[in-house]
């Protein structure tokens, strides 16, 4: 890639050319706070939160989207863009409910960390319009306030950019301009798959997973990268647990295979691990009843009765099917036991069916 | 086919604007009509496009003989049919005539409205059928592609349009062949061309009268834009709500086709090109280049972030250009007429015409094409013919609801790209809106608000959020409720606004409002100090028009309806807490209520001056009916015995003050007095009136006693506990010219002065007059001097009639009374025989400037009217006895003196505080003409109410300012229905004097209603002030 000079706070750098000043700044070791901007989605520049001063350009610019040229010299922090980001934050706030108290994002919202960061005021246009929707809790898996919604649209993007559904969409104009799903309905009545997304690149509160409310302040949970235990693809997740209990799951956004990327299961699905009605011993059979077993009661009574299967009928009368939650190495091990140990080519997968 | 030779072309407009007159069955039944007499080989009936005086709409012009028809209607056809085509007559009562001299214009284009235009861009409007492609190549059509295809490399055409100097209609201005230049050279291909005729400004119809009117110059612009760039593809973006010109031009792109103008193979080329029309939803946002792109691609119409630009990253993300419809059709007769003569007319840096959509509280609206570089003025008192019903023009909003709006103090910018930004507007894409001083300035910065707010598209929070913020603070200031601080939120949200939005329509939304505060803060801060509406717009401030209008805050509506009751003291009673002077301003007041009653915006005001005269002339007892307060010992004096003072004595007497008056002359009374002649405010008036407010307020007074000179203000301020100075604007101003020093000149309130206190002034008896100025003074002079039996008077005026700043009734009474004026004419020495005035020299004016390079132009003072220049050679003598100079008066002060720190202005006036009228010396305060400059009684007296007030709080130990409270509504009050009766009634009006006897007698000319009249006139009343607020 080319390179080209570019001066970012009296710092001389090279940047790529084709990149944004965003982009060069972070090389550089110069922040810049965003909002609207994540870098899973294309920038689209509509909070004006990485606002800078770019020389001989006559407003200040979105550093998201404006890209970097020879000889340009950017402020990041002069005194009109810092007046300019406490300007966009302070109207934010002025449509946005002041209940960091109780709301399920603070510690994991980007408005409260810029706000405080910005010195912004909440009552700075106090007494003027808000919105104030009704709360859509109409599906099992999120929460829909949008209250608290900043309109940054990176919930529209990534339903269009990284699962390609186009559920959500931006209606009405001006201040009545909202977030939708579908033609205005429920997320169930659109085409929404719940991947979730939406929901994990949402910088407020917002969009809240169901199984997370009133479960623990974000710093009380604990961070565990981990493979997703429903399919084969095997999908890295960071999941969130507070003691012995998963709260939610985001994304992993550095991880093979999936680099955040999620599905349903993944998403909203990991609540199993908690559910009381999950089996957490083997049972057996006796007089008619399930009976808690230990796991040699229970792997010796399949050990005996196959083996009597096999010898009265042959092995061919077994066969193995394996789960889909299975890894690679332990679906070998079973096409191992079925071939090797009980003699059958009997075996196969759910995920064929 | 060959079409027959006819003897006349009727031309029917069908402009939008003349087609919802009714042109369209005028047409008809004029075909109609042709053919039943026989006449369709004789004479062809034309629809045409737009003529641009949408005023007079519907019009029809006929050639050969160039006759212009307007306002016609269906009924007018018959005649028009036998007058004009048959016999060859002129319908004379269709005919335009001059709003000033009723002289009928028979000629298209000896219409001032035309005649001051340069018509290139709308050159065809109105004259070709624009549904007929081969009207438009008999005027050249279709030439220029013919030059560019038969032999002009892409680069040269880009280069000669680029040498025009042509620079982007759509209002940013950005120079068009440069633009071509960067999309020629981007690389991707294909490559598109894009049309602009999304025109969404309210007031704005330049884009859709020349497509409905020209729509093959739009064609042939881009097909020449499109071969330049190397574009094989164009859309036309055009709102939906322009259904004409959306018909217009379909029917244009398929003749086009027929006649090989598009498609494959133009004019047998290798050059293919195809046109798409993509109708617009109304959006005002897709004007926003970017946003339109996304439009036309089937997204939300929002703008992009830019760069890349369009001409890199357009259309479906390849090369496009876009410009504006009038861009495009300056494109044909750029090549075809060459670079030289598109630059020939403009400025030296916006070559060209520019198109106004003139709209407003203006004569002449409609559209129009002027050169770039005329006045603002030029457009709006020449092309325009003025504002309507002549009331003052206050400012003019360019560049629509993104723009900014100019007073009368840049009337003279010239109107191109850089000057119209400097002022703080802009040029945008053509509208051009004006306003008088019935328009509020917080109220219309909250027009273009609203509207912009409305239309943000919602993607980018300083915009979605910022406007609705800056919405939200300006309709606090329009409600009373704003703050100081408000303002600066204001500049700041604008601030920021045009800093951080991503497009044109966020960065620009603050502008009418910033430019309002730029040159109208004065009436921001009296909404927020004062909680008052000047203008008498704001519906939360102003709860009668007429009331607001008054400068002493007379309760109008209320005392009108006491009048109606017949409860005379009521009403009088009423009027005395704010102005105490009913016989007098029931005689001479300007009526400021008048002009802003909302009755005269259906027919004529209600006659409210004369209803005042009439309650106060009727008015059984006339002592106050409020208890004077007990003596509190302390003294006032009041320097001044005119209507402040007065009125303040009155005020402070009440109170329990004892005030003294001290007057320099042997009366009181001040100019109502000596500079009032008698037939216009009888002397016993006057005096009655005074002898009410003496008593009433228990009031000494001194009378000849001259302050400075009989008794002096150090001693005035040891012995009185505060000092009230309103000695007035007596001392004429003088006309400063030689020979002002002879016998015979005598200046006007000298004059009057003389009249009033009964000195001898037969010397006038049989002489010929002479005054200068164009006042109520003037006129007062030269009605008087009619009076003492002067054989000839003469007024001499430097500019206009119409600029006269006396009342028109006074004006036209003067006329009666046969005093001759003369305009246009200004005194350049007085002639003088042995000591003696034997004549005035003057010299005649004109109201052009010559510019340095012959070119001749009027300049406009800030009140609007055309300055006089001076004609060399055209001097001559005015032969008369006496010259009256009436130019002005200022105060002179001389009071003051001693230790008193009084500060005067340098036109003599005192300097005092617009509220409390406190001067530098504490205790000492002032009003009336001494602060205002000649002025008003009403307005005298409104300095006085407050002076009273704050000098009453000032000797109670207060502070001297209060806030200012919203002007009451009477509470509980149904609105009673009107009558359609009184709904139909129009304006009584008094008798008067008959000229012939009344120029022999000082008597008073106009006559007072009667009481049935009254009633009938008090029952015209609206009573807005009962009105429920929406």
């Amino acid at each position: 890639m080319p390179k080209v000079n570019v001066t970012i706070d009296g710092k001389q750098i090279q940047a790529e050319a084709g990149s944004s000043v965003l982009e060069a700044a972070q090389a550089a070791g110069v922040a810049i706070p965003t909002l609207c901007h994540h870098p899973a989605l294309k920038p689209e520049g509509n909070c004006r939160m990485c606002l800078v001063e770019v020389e001989r350009q006559r407003n200040l610019q979105a550093s998201c989207v404006f890209p970097v040229s020879e000889g340009m010299v950017v402020h990041t922090h002069s005194p009109k863009v810092m007046e300019a980001r406490k300007f966009v934050l302070e109207l934010l706030l002025s449509d946005h409910p002041t209940d960091c108290m109780t709301c399920e994002a603070t510690g994991d919202c980007v408005l409260q960390d810029l706000a405080y960061q910005y010195d912004a005021k909440v009552g700075k246009y106090y007494g003027g319009a808000k919105h104030d929707y009704a709360i859509d809790d109409t599906n099992p898996f999120f929460v829909r306030d949008y209250n608290k919604c900043i309109l940054c649209r990176r919930c529209v993007r990534a339903c269009d950019q990284i699962n390609g559904v186009e559920a959500l969409g931006v209606a009405e104009r001006g201040f009545s301009s909202q977030i939708i799903a579908g033609l205005g309905g429920t997320m169930e009545e659109s085409r929404c798959e719940f991947c979730g997304m939406c929901v994990e690149v949402c910088p407020t509160g917002a969009l809240m997973p169901v199984g997370t409310m009133k479960q623990g302040r974000y710093w009380e949970f604990k961070h565990t990268t981990t493979v997703c235990p429903y399919c084969g693809v095997g999908c890295n997740l960071d999941v969130l647990s507070k003691g012995d209990k998963i709260i939610r799951t985001r994304s992993a956004w550095d991880k093979a295979p999936n680099y955040g990327w999620t599905c349903v299961k993944g998403r909203f699905g990991l609540d199993f691990v908690n559910n009381p009605n999950r089996f957490t011993t083997p049972l057996i059979k006796r007089d008619g009843q399930f009976v808690e077993a230990s796991w040699d009661e229970a792997l010796d009574l399949v050990a005996d009765k196959l083996s009597a299967i096999a010898l009265e009928h042959g092995p061919d009368a077994v066969g193995f099917l394996a789960s889909a939650k299975c890894t690679n190495e332990e679906n070998y091990l079973m096409m191992k036991l079925a071939r090797g140990v009980v003699g059958t080519n009997n075996v196969d997968h759910c995920a064929r069916l | 086919m060959t079409e027959p030779l006819y003897r006349a072309h009727v031309l029917c407009c069908r402009g939008t604007s003349c087609s919802s007159g009714g042109s369209e069955s005028i047409a008809q039944a004029l075909q109609k009509l042709v053919h039943e007499r026989g006449l369709e080989s004789e004479v062809k009936v034309v629809i045409t496009g737009c003529h641009g005086f949408c005023e007079m709409g519907p019009i029809m012009v006929i050639y050969p003989d160039d006759t212009v028809y307007c306002h016609v209607s269906l009924e007018d056809v018959p005649e028009i049919v036998e007058e004009t085509l048959v016999k060859g007559r002129v319908v004379q009562r269709l005919l335009y005539r001059d709003p000033l001299t009723q002289t009928a214009i028979p000629k298209y284009h000896e219409i001032p409205f035309y005649g001051n235009q340069e018509r290139r861009l709308l050159r065809n409007c109105g004259f070709i059928n624009p549904e007929n492609i081969e009207e438009y190549i008999a005027r050249d059509g279709y030439t220029a592609l013919g030059k560019v295809l038969g032999g002009m490399t892409p680069e040269q055409v880009i280069e000669t349009i680029k040498a025009a100097g042509l620079r982007g209609r759509g209002g940013a201005g950005f120079p068009t062949g440069l633009k071509w230049e960067f999309a020629r050279k981007a690389k991707g291909e294909p490559k598109y061309i894009i049309c602009n005729a999304d025109e969404g400004d309210p007031g704005a119809f330049m884009d859709r009268s020349l497509i409905e009117g020209d729509p093959h110059a739009l064609l042939e612009g881009m097909l020449i834009a499109g071969y330049a760039i190397g574009a094989k593809e164009g859309y036309i973006y055009c709102r939906a709500e322009y259904p004409l010109a959306i018909h217009r031009l379909k029917i244009a792109i398929q003749q086009a086709h027929e006649y090989g103008f598009l498609g494959e193979g133009i004019m047998g080329t290798d050059y293919h090109f195809e046109l798409y029309i993509k109708e617009g939803a109304g959006a005002f946002v897709c004007g926003e280049e970017t946003a339109l792109i996304e439009s036309i691609q089937g997204n939300r119409g929002e703008p992009r972030n830019r760069p890349p630009y369009p001409a890199v990253s357009g259309l479906w993300y390849k090369p496009t250009n876009n410009n504006n419809v009038k861009s495009y059709c300056s494109a044909p007769m750029i090549i075809r007429n060459g670079p030289e003569w598109f630059a020939s007319v403009g400025t030296a840096k916006s070559k060209g015409t520019a198109i106004f959509a003139l709209t407003g509280k203006i004569n002449n609206t409609g559209l129009i094409e002027v050169p770039m570089g005329v006045t603002l003025g030029e457009i709006i008192y020449d092309i325009g013919g003025g504002i309507t019903k002549d009331r003052p023009f206050k400012a003019v909003q360019t560049g629509g609801p993104l723009g900014g709006c100019l007073p009368a103090s840049q009337l003279n910018t010239p109107v191109d790209y850089d000057s119209l930004t400097e002022a703080g507007a802009t040029m945008g894409s053509g509208g051009m809106i004006v306003v008088d001083d019935t328009t509020c300035m917080v109220e219309f910065s909250k027009f273009f608000l609203t509207f912009a707010v409305a239309e943000s598209c919602g993607q980018c929070v300083p915009c979605r959020v910022g406007g609705q913020r800056m919405l939200e603070t300006l309709t606090r200031v329009s409600q009373g409720t704003g703050t100081l601080e408000d303002l600066e939120e204001i500049r700041y949200l604008a601030r920021n606004m045009n800093q951080a939005s991503i497009c044109a329509l966020g960065q620009l939304t603050p502008s009418p409002t910033i430019a309002s505060l730029r040159y109208f803060e004065d009436e921001f801060m009296a909404h927020i100090v004062d909680k008052r509406c000047p203008a008498g717009v704001c519906e939360d401030l102003v709860p009668a028009a007429c009331r607001n209008a008054c400068p002493a805050e007379v309760n109008v509506p209320v005392y009108i309806r006491k009048i109606m009751e017949g409860d005379l003291d009521g009403a009088v009673a009423i009027h005395r807490q704010a102005n105490p002077f009913l016989s007098v301003c029931g005689r001479v007041c300007p009526a400021f209520c008048e002009t802003r009653c909302r009755r005269g915006e259906l027919d004529e005001s209600v006659a409210i001056r004369q209803l005042k005269r009439y309650m106060i002339d009727n008015l059984g007892d006339r002592t106050y009916q409020v208890q004077r307060h007990p003596d509190n010992g302390k003294k006032v004096a009041v320097i001044g015995g005119g209507p402040a003072g007065l009125t303040a004595a009155l005020r402070l007497g009440l109170l329990g003050y004892q005030v003294t008056i001290f007057e320099a002359l042997p009366v009181l009374g001040g100019m109502m007095a000596v500079g009032i002649p008698d037939y216009r405010l009888p002397r016993e008036q006057l005096n009655a009136e005074i002898d009410d407010i003496l008593q009433a307020g228990n009031v000494q007074v001194r009378t000849n006693t001259r302050v400075g000179q009989d008794v002096t203000m150090d001693q005035l301020r040891a012995e009185y506990d505060a000092v009230y100075v309103a000695v007035g604007a007596h001392k004429s101003l003088r006309l400063g010219v030689p020979g002002e020093e002879l016998q015979g000149v005598m200046h006007g309130t000298d004059f009057l002065r003389d009249v009033n206190l009964g000195a001898d002034m037969s010397a006038v008896q049989g002489k010929r007059v002479a005054i200068v100025g164009g006042g109520n003074v003037a006129i007062d002079v030269a009605r008087t001097a009619v009076r003492l039996g002067a054989s000839e008077v003469h007024i001499v005026y430097r500019r206009r009639r119409e600029d006269m700043p006396a009342y028109a009734e006074e004006i036209e009474q003067a006329d009666e009374e046969g005093v001759k004026m003369h305009f246009l004419l200004s005194p350049i020495s007085v002639a003088g025989q042995n000591g003696h005035v034997v004549g005035l020299n003057c010299q005649r004016q004109k109201l052009e400037e010559e510019l340095p390079d012959g070119k001749k132009r009027p300049v406009f003072d800030n009140t609007g009217r055309k300055r006089p220049f001076p004609i060399e050679g055209a001097e001559f003598m005015l032969p008369v006895d006496l010259v009256i100079p009436a130019i002005g008066q200022t105060s002179d002060p001389g009071c003051l003196g001693g230790s008193c720190k009084v500060e005067t202005t340098r036109r003599g006036t005192i300097v005092a505080d617009d509220h409390t009228f406190v001067t530098a010396e504490p205790g000492v305060f002032a009003g009336g003409d001494a602060v205002l400059g000649p002025a008003s009684i009403v307005e005298a007296v409104n300095t006085a109410n407050l002076a009273a007030a704050a000098i009453d709080r000032y000797l109670r130990g207060e502070p001297l300012r209060t806030p200012a409270t919203v002007l009451d509504r009477p509470v509980g009050q149904a609105k009673p229905d009107m009558s359609e009766e009184d709904g139909s009634r129009p304006r009584q009006h008094p008798a008067y004097a008959p000229a012939e006897s009344r120029i022999y007698t000082f008597d008073e000319v106009e006559r007072a209603f009667d009481r049935e009249t009254a009633i009938l006139e008090c029952r015209r009343c609206l009573a807005c002030d009962l009105e429920k607020k929406s």
